[in-house]
């Protein structure tokens, strides 16, 4: 056993190092408290109250109210009404808020010990960003903050857009964010902001839910089934989210300490607005279908002569029809038969899926006690099906067909919310929030597995004997993939406590605590006599049941004054603990009886246990300064320390500045009518990724050896350690211009953001000769660089009381350079992977060796002799998108009861390995390039190369894929209000939508889908792996109650 | 609406209203002093708080006492038979006797994966991980039984245990000189820190595996079972090296105390390690036994007991429970399956009795005793009489043909023991053949041409050793 956190023989620097934290937080929390004497010269305090309405005297709820200069601050009830207590008084400024009307001002004289009324009327306007954000030291106006950071209104777009998942909110929708959605139902998606910036590190971002750290890991399963698999964050129910934040880089996260270099994805879940009860229920169902183009499996039959000169009958490849007149392996192509069994009734497993969820959700309460409390169960059973040709099989065969052979993927999750905002006496809030998940799914075996159904799908030949339909298939009938079993459960608590306390006008203070706990078991089940391979036809069984546990400790303190009327100040020190940890225990068996279907039945048992565990204290101060409401400075230095790092590094310092200037405001600037905003911004951070809890240490493993025929135990000298390892430390300058004109008709944001990440974390490797099972070692040696552009403009030429029309375009461009990879070699891998590590090009680059051909010839065939492969690997692109674009549209209509929106997604400038194809042409040989004389050169000639020729390459293999793809098209009706009530007594609200997902794609990459990916890994894997499926779905929404 | 609770928000602000600094400003030294009294004394408690335990992990200072040092030792030798015989129950990787034979001719590519045919077709990439995983094995054998020794001598271990590491330490040394480059590196690690070291030629490779040799031999001195088997193992692996170094006669002289039923028993069991060749062949279908393999291959398939087989989906296979065909649908013959170890628990066996009678046979011949009293064509014949079903053989009369029946002896007894590469490499080296006549060469059974590689690839991954020449490796491979 040993003490991850290094021995105690070691303790200097670690006490070194909290000391300097506590000196720091010392030092911020003086620096909070200096300014309170300034602040308690103000005098008494009074109430104010006052009512929010549109222009018409509509009320608007969720107004953020805040009294300028100060901590206070509080939201509009659903009748637009609010009160604001301990109010300094004397002339205090007011500021309104809300997305979709413009900030007002308003000055309220408050009176000693007394009341004061400011009822307010704001204007609607055509395009605004949210006025306020999250960031780490809490809520703050958006034009104080120096960086870009981009909102999803998750409750507008899971009304009205085919949103099932997490990843369906997040994808296209934002600039400089990627998203690979999944492919399978119940897998997870792959997310990558501002590119990649870790060779050895995860370079996933991390994930907040109000407050707290949450589990979001990738590949989430402690069972392979060949590539797809769920992630944690896809555990979410979108409906019970209310928007999320992203923050996109170091420049923007660096409060959020150690391990937010990739960014941070800020979840905020609905809260409960002050009125009567508001009920909504909500009901979708849906198709799941597949409208991709599958490959037709080939088989070219003809004769050659044997060496004695007898006419074989033989798989007819083009290189022998291609062959020398007096060669011996000429062949004569007789026919080319083709065969798709996923195209083929009788064979394909592609049917059609069904979606269904049924929720309800509550919200309301008085201006104490605010609730929002949600229930929802939903279930989709993906589009794969046991073929009739399969059924029939196995029922004279007297097999017995599951329902998971039926429905071999499938997901269903039912989730409970309630969140809780208690308004305290002394302006104190208690925020409750509790969510629990429970979900199940199963994944059958695909991808990278021989045992897999795309494996089966695409491998069989195109000769096929019609009396024996399993003749189509590629390695094992498709019946017998799907009687292997692969289940996850997921029972998941997400807690939070939130509370914020404005202890006068100028102090508050404000904690999370909070706890994420998953627990997670993962089963696999091939019952006797059934499944694959021999071996698995004996029966084996897993279970391994792991907790995930993440808990959260937040304290902060922010002080407010204002010694002039134009300056302002704010500090904010905090400090934070946070405690990941995860430990499984594993039971698998092999071997089992008939009818069994447990690990203890089993004749070979095995067991495991795994613990990690990962804590990081830190400890921040940010002071912000503003002049005139218009120029905003914010400086701010956080320090980590975390049990990964190694024991002679001492803790790590992350600094921060950024300023945000409303040029527009200045008196000087000339202000053009159709300007309504000119904000400039820049921002400088650091932040970074921790090291993995061992990689510091050496350590030896443990193993079973045999001598003399009996088993012991034994140990085997592991990791070599680094005691000097450190995070990975990620800089980013950030720059834009945001502008409102026309009457917030036109709203754009342009960024310009270079991030350096120094003392990258190499994985070093260790030459196979020094013998130890380790084959890399972690050392802060590399540097990678990432730079680039995002743009946003959204517009509403069209604004009228019964038609609108509004376009959005959004984009990023992104370059990767791996600067230097610490005087290390270049790292390429194997010959079935594609991509390198060298210096001077992106990380994960495309390297292969390149070929040239001709048809020399003129026969119309490729052959070997006329490919030519070059000995030396050469770069051929980047493997991860360069440019995203996004295109949205809305035209609203009948009084814009109607709204008709379509989502356009662009990637591009990147090149994906067509594993499926490759595999096709190369392994199984039954692509059309290997038979048909009238496949294009281009595609004989890569076949060839990767086939035929002794130095074999796939260079042909990675492709071009760039692609559009219709992603989104939503037809929303909101049912006017007369109607409801007159057809549902009780309902005040009614909205239907009809959409669509993935509805078409226009690509030249020849795979089956270019977002074809089976992990969500750095590198994509378009490896037999299923493509993209085709959504179809009503959503009902009808409310109750409410104001 | 009303302010509720007046009274608490006056009495707030009464403070601030009258102004007494003086009680803030104690407040503000008090409130100062419990932060920093807390700080302080969550100091130590950070401290805790950060101080984690793995126990996945085995520190190195838990690794100082004579149980330790022998549960070294037993993790070296699972080391060494992951390395030479053994596979995991997954698809984890190849062993070294699997993929020399591979680029010999006792193993063919039924595979999909490019780094088996690559080694199949003698046409390796330095970035092949099929290459590369034995490769690190072997060392991962060396660093292991190193350590193991250091350990065992520090805490006064059992001799027999130190000459038993030292066997594995011979055995793998002269392993990488028979199936890699003239340009050997080794390396090793001292508290952490990668100590490179002089790369050595294959002549000095067998010289350090014969000094390790005779350490076990000195070292294996008791009575017990354990001490004589390892002293017969490395009296057999002693002649093995000595044949590499051209010392015939001594080799002869090494091996003859050896008795034939004698060898190394590299067992294998459900916990630990299954039968690779029965793994990767038997059961995943990815290596099908050769059979006259590029034109010079031996007819391994054929009807010669002492490599059984069966063709896959014939009645002897389908009774061994073998797969139904080639895991790679363009192999273009039936997958063929080796029933030598025909279940996946079998004993494989190592430094053999066999193997002692056959350098004896060598020597003979070197000597010029082929059909002579005590010459090679008795000696072979001794061991076919062992056999039921194996004719004697008969002089070809020849120095080449006799050479040939030799190694052919060789190879059909030591099938799958990792000696076809070296024996390959031998008769270029010592016995003057070209490459092109004993490797396979020609048509590549799944399409195109043989390449040229005569040794397994020492991986890219060697290239940050900086005493290592990629250059100097490929000028003198055979």
């Amino acid at each position: 056993m040993s003490t991850g956190r290094n021995e105690a023989s070691h303790p200097r620097p670690s006490t070194r190092r909290l000391t300097r934290i506590a000196v720091l937080w010392l030092a911020v929390a003086a620096a909070t408290f200096a300014p309170m004497r300034v602040a308690t010269a103000q005098g008494r305090a009074g109430t104010v109250t006052g009512r929010v309405t549109e222009e018409g005297g509509v009320p608007i709820e969720g107004v953020r109210v805040q009294v300028v200069g100060t901590t206070l601050g509080t939201q509009t009830n659903q009748d637009g009404q609010y009160t604001l207590r301990g109010v300094p008084s004397g002339t205090q400024r007011f500021r309104f808020a809300r997305i979709g009307f413009s900030e007002t001002m308003q000055i309220v004289n408050v009176p000693d010990d007394g009341s004061a009324t400011a009822d307010v009327t704001m204007r609607a306007v055509g395009i605004t960003l949210s006025p306020v954000v999250t960031t780490a030291t809490g809520e703050q106006r958006r034009v104080e903050v120096g960086n870009a950071i981009a909102q999803v209104d998750a409750a507008k777009l899971t009304e009205t857009r085919p949103i099932n998942t997490l990843s369906d909110l997040l994808t296209a929708r934002t600039a400089g964010v990627q998203v690979i959605p999944p492919n399978s139902t119940g897998a997870g998606a792959r997310v990558r902001i501002r590119g990649t910036s870790s060779l050895s590190l995860s370079n996933d971002p991390i994930y907040i839910i109000d407050g707290i750290r949450m589990q979001s890991s990738t590949n989430s399963t402690s069972t392979s089934i060949g590539g797809t698999t769920p992630s944690r964050a896809q555990d979410l129910n979108p409906d019970e989210i209310e928007s999320i934040e992203i923050v996109k880089g170091p420049s923007a996260s660096t409060l959020y300490g150690t391990d937010a270099a990739n960014g941070v994805i800020v979840i905020t879940t609905k809260r409960g607005l002050a009125g009567r009860p508001a009920w909504t229920f909500f009901t979708e169902q849906g198709l799941v279908q597949d409208h991709n183009d599958w490959p037709e499996n080939y088989t070219g039959v003809g004769t050659y002569l044997n060496r004695a000169g007898q006419p074989q009958t033989a798989a007819c490849y083009l290189v022998r029809q291609a062959a020398a007149a007096t060669s011996t392996s000429l062949c004569r192509l007789d026919s080319l038969a083709t065969f798709n069994p996923a195209k083929d009734s009788r064979t394909s497993p592609l049917g059609t899926g069904h979606r269904q969820q049924y929720g309800v959700q509550l919200r309301g309460g008085s201006d104490a006690v605010r609730y929002f409390a949600s229930g929802e169960w939903e279930e989709e059973l993906g589009l794969q099906t046991l073929p009739s040709s399969e059924r029939t099989r196995l029922d004279a065969a007297h097999l017995p067909i599951r329902d998971v052979m039926e429905h071999p993927n499938r997901y269903n999750k039912g989730t409970a919310r309630t969140n809780l905002n208690i308004s305290l006496p002394r302006n104190a809030e208690l925020g409750l929030n509790a969510g629990f998940i429970r979900s199940f799914s199963t994944i059958p075996r695909a991808d990278n597995n021989a045992q897999g159904w795309g494996p089966t799908l695409l491998g069989g030949p195109g000769l096929v004997d019609l009396d024996d339909l399993t003749s189509a298939y590629g390695f094992y009938d498709l019946g017998n993939v799907y009687q292997a079993e692969n289940g996850q459960d997921i029972n998941r608590f997400i807690g939070s406590v939130n509370a914020n306390w404005n202890t006068t006008s100028w102090l508050s203070l404000r904690s999370n605590l909070g706890l994420d706990f998953t627990g997670r078991t993962d089963t696999q089940l091939c019952r006797f006599q059934e499944c694959t391979t021999a071996t698995q036809r004996e029966g084996y069984r897993v279970d391994n049941r792991t907790n995930f546990l993440n808990y959260t400790v937040d304290f902060s303190g922010t002080g407010s004054f204002q010694p002039t009327p134009s300056l302002g100040s704010k500090t904010t020190v905090g400090v934070q603990f946070y405690r990941d940890v995860f430990n499984r225990n594993g039971a698998n068996g092999s071997r089992l009886p008939p009818g069994a279907v447990t690990v203890d039945a089993a004749a070979v048992p095995g067991v495991s246990e795994a613990t990690t565990e990962s804590r990081t204290i830190g400890a921040f101060i940010e002071q912000s300064v503003s002049w005139n409401e218009r120029l905003f400075v914010t400086a701010a230095v956080r320090s980590d320390d975390n049990s990964a790092f190694g024991k002679n590094f001492d803790a790590v310092y992350y600094p921060k500045l950024s300023v945000s200037w409303v040029a527009s405001d200045e008196p000087f600037m000339p202000r053009p009518s159709w300007l309504d905003q000119l904000r400039l911004r820049a921002a400088y951070g650091a932040s970074g990724r921790q090291p993995n809890n061992t990689d510091a240490l050496q350590y030896y493993t443990t193993t079973t050896a045999l001598a003399n025929r009996t088993e012991f135990p034994g140990l085997i000298f592991n990791a070599l350690g680094n005691p000097e390892l450190k995070p990975e430390r990620s800089t980013e300058l950030e720059t834009g211009v945001d502008f409102t004109l026309w009457g917030s008709r036109i709203n754009g944001e342009l960024t310009y953001y270079d991030k350096h990440s120094k003392d990258a974390l190499i994985n070093e490797i260790i030459p196979p000769s020094v013998g130890t099972v380790a084959t890399t070692r972690l050392a802060n040696i590399g540097e990678i660089r990432n730079w680039g552009w995002e743009w946003m403009f959204d517009a509403q030429p069209i604004s009228r009381d019964n038609f609108g029309l509004d376009l959005g375009i959004h984009g990023s461009q992104n370059s990767n350079r791996i600067v230097s990879l610490g005087n290390t070699p270049p790292q390429y891998a194997n010959p079935t992977d594609e991509t390198a590590q060298v210096e001077g090009y992106p990380l994960n680059a495309n390297f292969l060796r390149p070929y040239t051909y001709s048809d020399a010839n003129g026969n119309g065939i490729i052959e070997p002799s006329e490919v030519q492969v070059s000995d030396e690997l050469a770069f051929a692109g980047y493997s991860q998108p360069r440019t995203e674009i996004s295109f949205t549209s809305g035209i609203s209509f009948l009084q814009r009861s109607v709204r008709l929106s379509a989502l356009v997604d662009y990637k591009g400038g990147y090149k994906v390995w067509n594993g499926t194809e490759r595999y096709r042409c190369a392994s199984f040989g039954n692509c059309r390039a290997q038979f048909d004389p009238s496949t294009p050169l281009d595609q004989q000639a890569r076949a060839v190369a990767a086939t035929w020729v002794t130095n074999t390459t796939d260079w042909g293999y990675v492709e071009d894929a760039s692609f559009f793809r219709l992603r989104e098209v939503a037809l929303t009706y909101d049912v006017p209000q007369r109607w409801v009530g007159r057809a549902l007594r009780g309902a005040s609200r009614a909205s239907i939508t009809l959409s669509a997902r993935n509805l078409a794609l226009w690509t030249d990459y020849t795979g089956i889908d270019p977002e074809s990916n089976y992990a969500q890994n750095d590198v994509q894997n378009d490896f037999l792996t299923q493509p993209p499926a085709t959504y179809y779905q009503l959503r009902v929404n009808l409310g109750f109650g409410g104001r | 609406m009303r302010v509720i609770n007046q009274n608490r928000s006056r009495s707030l602000t009464t403070m601030k209203l009258t102004g007494h600094r003086p009680r803030w400003r104690r407040h503000l030294v008090l409130a100062g002093l419990v932060v920093a009294a807390m700080v302080t004394a969550s100091c130590s408690a950070a401290e805790k708080l950060l101080d984690v335990t793995d126990p996945d992990i085995i520190n190195p200072t838990d690794v100082n006492s004579l149980e330790a040092a022998d549960a070294v030792r037993l993790g070296a030798l699972n080391r060494f038979a992951l390395a030479t015989t053994g596979a995991t129950s997954s698809n984890n990787g190849d062993t070294e006797f699997l993929v020399s034979g591979m680029l010999a001719d006792e193993w063919r590519s039924s595979d999909t994966f490019l780094e088996r045919n690559q080694i199949d077709r003698r046409s390796v990439t330095t970035d092949n991980a099929e290459v590369e995983l034995p490769y690190r094995r072997l060392n991962r054998v060396r660093l292991a039984a190193q350590l193991a020794i250091d350990k065992l001598t520090e805490f006064e271990g059992d001799s027999w245990k130190i000459a038993q590491m030292n066997l594995l330490l011979a055995y793998v040394e002269n392993q990488m000189a028979e199936d890699y480059c003239n340009a050997l590196p080794i390396s090793t690690q001292n508290g952490g820190s990668i100590e490179y070291q002089d790369v050595l030629s294959t002549t000095e490779m067998f010289d350090l595996a014969l000094t390790h040799v005779d350490a076990a031999i000195a070292g294996a001195t008791g009575t017990t079972a354990d001490a004589a088997a390892i002293r017969e193992a490395a009296a057999v692996l002693r002649g093995r090296i000595l044949i590499n170094l051209e010392r015939y006669a001594d080799a002869s002289a090494a091996v003859a105390g050896v008795p034939t039923g004698s060898g190394w028993v590299n067992g294998n069991s459900d916990n630990t390690t299954y039968v690779a060749a029965w793994f990767f062949n038997n059961s995943a279908a990815r290596y099908s036994l050769g059979n006259g393999e590029g034109t010079n291959g031996l007819d391994f398939a054929s009807t010669d007991p002492r490599v059984p087989n069966c063709v896959a989906g014939d009645a002897a296979c389908t009774a061994a429970g073998a797969a139904a065909r080639a895991f790679d649908p363009l192999t273009p013959q039936p997958l063929r399956v080796q029933l030598a170890w025909p279940t996946r628990t079998d004993d494989v066996l190592l430094m053999t009795g066999i193997e002692a009678r056959l350098i004896e046979a060598e020597a003979a011949l070197q000597a010029g005793n082929y059909g002579g009293a005590g010459g090679t064509l008795e000696k072979l014949n001794a061991l076919r009489a062992t056999v039921t079903g194996l004719a004697p053989l008969t002089d070809p009369g020849t120095p080449e043909g006799r050479v040939d029946q030799l190694f052919r002896e060789r190879a059909f007894w030591l099938f799958g023991t990792g000696h076809r590469l070296g024996d390959l490499r031998r008769l270029v080296r010592q016995y003057d053949r070209s490459v092109e006549s004993v490797y396979p060469t020609g048509a590549w059974w799944k399409g195109g041409n043989y390449g040229t590689d005569v040794v397994l690839q020492i991986p890219q991954s060697e290239e940050g050793n900086p005493q290592f020449s990629r250059a100097a490796c490929v000028a003198s491979e055979i």
